[in-house]
């Protein structure tokens, strides 16, 4: 019976380690390349650098100096980090508030967002487009709201779960001991969320860092974000393209998501099994 | 320091249910006073008024002379804690205790001060920098305690703090709260369903039924006196035993009279006025499980104190037996001495106190005579 069950359990690790391989073959396939000469990319895309490939940091310089990427970079840069900030804090107030107040008001306004969640980007981009245009919202600045806007749904919905598992006597003991609203906010429930928000915040975080179309369609080519530069890079004329910058422009991109993704992860799961168990 | 007072206060929810239609409360300065009933009776509703933490639909709300219906939590000068001790998780226990204070903005060192000496009284001064999910559930409710303590408030309200511990550990920290209660000379409001607790810690209960105060009195008097049924009922372990039965006259003495059975009243009651309005009437005669007795010595002349039980169940409790039976179609619990020999499917004759019985109106359950 334990053999059985040993002989079941190594099954498992192998076919989760092959699935593990096969979810890193296109990063280390960008890895490996970033460090190869561009000549050799398109040919031997799978091989190991070599003597005569290997071309050390040169494809990251040419890609930090080409297409602006420092500029984009920086760009990404402020757009994710005030985006995730106004929707983690935005976004727990407004759960709180839809949790702990309840009308029927609050009601419409939970499957309000929920329902955003559901709606396809596709379906309202270009209308969304027009009116921020219109509205002078197309620029680093209004983006930030606009991914606020699309952001809501989930993270109200996440939070919402969470704040329903916080006793309310918590926030009664607070009141007894002199906290105003905000500050029995921001004093005992917002630490309280903490692993909710970190989660809502690293998966803000990777989709906003990562988002090619809204940035594409708000800031066109004028501010362009990360993605939005690797894209136009890719476009070079036929055989002109410098896919030795492109890969490590992509390493980099990929860098900073991770470094904050592993900093974070321990509460990603912690959040996650939270909304999952009590929302 | 501070007395309340409720007058005529009503608690009306937004869909209509009325939980208090119409209560009335006098709670002495530094008195230990316990709200009694079984859930949904109100009790936590009324405490939860006191500390501000519902509205009152109606009524006036006196914390000493100051009407505080509309006094926010924090400037009624009361400190509640919780039945879940609703500890704040992230923060350790010398913040826990000290946040009220800090919220006031008073000097670190006084801060300091106050949250050492209350941590030194409820011996929690070893866990001052540990969070609360290191702490068992006695020493989280002594955090608690103790958050409540440092503010130094007029009234301290607890929502039955002790229901989620062991019993081992109740008992301990009800010793605990009634010392705190002496030393700190305040008032104190304490709501639970446990009657134990409430007997044992209390200075006066109130006992509730439907938002509706059924007695208040003194944990002795309630238990000796209760004016109906349902407080007779819910004071005191085991339940006291209720027998329908009809009042007769026989030679010359009122009697209680249940299947072949005819108890004798006692002398205070042969020539009660309000008693004799129930001759020949059906009545229900109340006898505490404690009022059983198996000794024979307690045979009043004539036998006329026995019962005859068959014994359904005899549960040894160490130093007393309590014994399930049935009596003249009521459920019967009698609690004797575990000196004697009781089997369970045994049939044992008890003898009756004659001294100490209740009898109640049958149709409204109000006390006629004890």
């Amino acid at each position: 019976m334990k053999q059985k069950r040993m002989r079941g359990s190594t099954a498992t690790v192998a076919v989760l380690c092959l699935l593990a391989a096969l979810f890193l073959v296109p990063v280390v396939i960008v890895v490996i390349n970033s460090f190869k000469s561009r000549f050799y990319i398109s040919g031997a895309p799978f091989e190991l650098p070599n003597s005569e490939t290997f071309v050390g940091l040169e494809n990251y310089i040419n890609g930090l100096t080409s297409s602006g990427f420092l500029a984009a970079f920086g760009r990404s840069l402020f757009i994710t980090v005030c985006s995730v900030a106004l929707i983690v804090i935005c976004t727990s107030m407004t759960a709180w508030y839809i949790v702990r107040v309840k009308s029927r008001f609050t009601k419409v306004l939970y499957y309000l967002f929920v329902f955003s969640m559901i709606v396809p980007f596709q379906m309202v981009m270009y209308t969304m487009t027009y009116v921020v245009n219109a509205i002078n919202f197309d620029n680093v600045v209004g983006i930030v709201f606009i991914y606020l806007g699309f952001g809501a749904g989930l993270s109200v919905f996440m939070l919402s779960g969470f704040i329903k598992s916080i006793p309310l006597e918590i926030e009664e003991a607070a009141t007894i001991d002199g906290c105003n609203a905000p500050q029995a906010f921001f004093m005992v429930v917002f630490p309280i969320l903490k692993p909710t928000a970190i989660t809502v915040a690293i998966l803000n975080a990777m989709w906003v860092w990562n988002d090619y179309l809204l940035p594409y369609l708000i800031l066109g080519t004028r501010n362009k974000t990360v993605p939005v530069a690797i894209q136009l890079a890719m476009q070079g004329a036929y055989g002109s393209t410098d896919y030795g910058g492109l890969m490590a422009m992509l390493v980099l991109a990929i860098i900073p998501i991770i470094i904050f993704y592993l900093s974070a992860q321990k509460y990603i799961i912690k959040g996650v099994i939270a909304g999952a168990v009590k929302g | 320091m501070a007395s309340i007072t409720l007058k005529n206060i009503v608690k009306t929810y937004e869909n209509g249910v009325t939980v208090i239609p119409d209560l009335n409360l006098e709670i002495k300065d530094k008195e230990f006073i316990i709200l009694v009933g079984p859930s949904g009776c109100g009790k936590s509703t009324t405490l939860r008024m006191i500390a501000g933490l519902e509205d009152v639909s109606s009524g006036e709300l006196y914390i000493g002379d100051r009407l505080v219906n509309d006094v926010p939590p924090k400037d009624r000068d009361i400190a509640m804690v919780f039945q879940s001790y609703a500890l704040y998780p992230h923060m350790t226990v010398y913040k826990n205790m000290a946040f009220a204070l800090t919220l006031r903005k008073e000097p670190r060192e006084e801060i300091d001060r106050k949250v050492r000496e209350a941590a030194r009284i409820l011996d929690i001064e070893q866990y001052l920098n540990r969070k609360p999910k290191a702490l068992s559930g006695g020493q989280r409710q002594r955090v608690a305690l103790g958050r409540a303590m440092v503010r130094n408030p007029s009234v301290f309200l607890l929502d039955e703090p002790l229901s989620n511990l062991d019993a081992k550990l109740r008992t301990e920290m009800r010793t605990q709260i009634a010392r705190l209660h002496r030393n700190l000379q305040t008032t104190f409001v304490y709501v639970t369903h446990d009657q134990t607790e409430a007997m044992t810690m209390a200075d006066r209960i109130v006992v509730m039924k439907d938002g509706v105060i059924q007695q208040i009195d003194t944990p002795k008097n309630l238990y000796r006196h209760p004016c109906n049924m349902f407080v007779a009922g819910f004071v005191g372990t085991p339940q006291i035993n209720f027998i329908t039965a009809t009042l007769r006259e026989q030679n010359g003495q009122r009697c209680v009279c249940f299947e072949n059975y005819a108890i004798p009243l006692p002398e205070r009651m042969q020539s009660d006025e309000a008693l004799g309005r129930y001759m020949d009437s059906e009545v229900v005669y109340a006898i505490r499980p404690e009022d059983f007795h198996a000794d024979c010595r307690r045979r009043a002349s004539g036998a006329s104190n026995a019962v005859e039980l068959r014994v359904d169940l005899a549960e040894m409790m160490g130093s007393e037996i309590y014994i399930y039976s049935r009596l003249a179609k009521s459920n019967i619990i009698a609690k004797i001495s575990s000196n004697e020999q009781i089997k369970s499917g045994s049939t044992v004759d008890l003898y009756i106190d004659l001294d100490r019985p209740h009898i109640f109106d049958k149709e409204s359950g109000l006390l006629i005579c004890d």
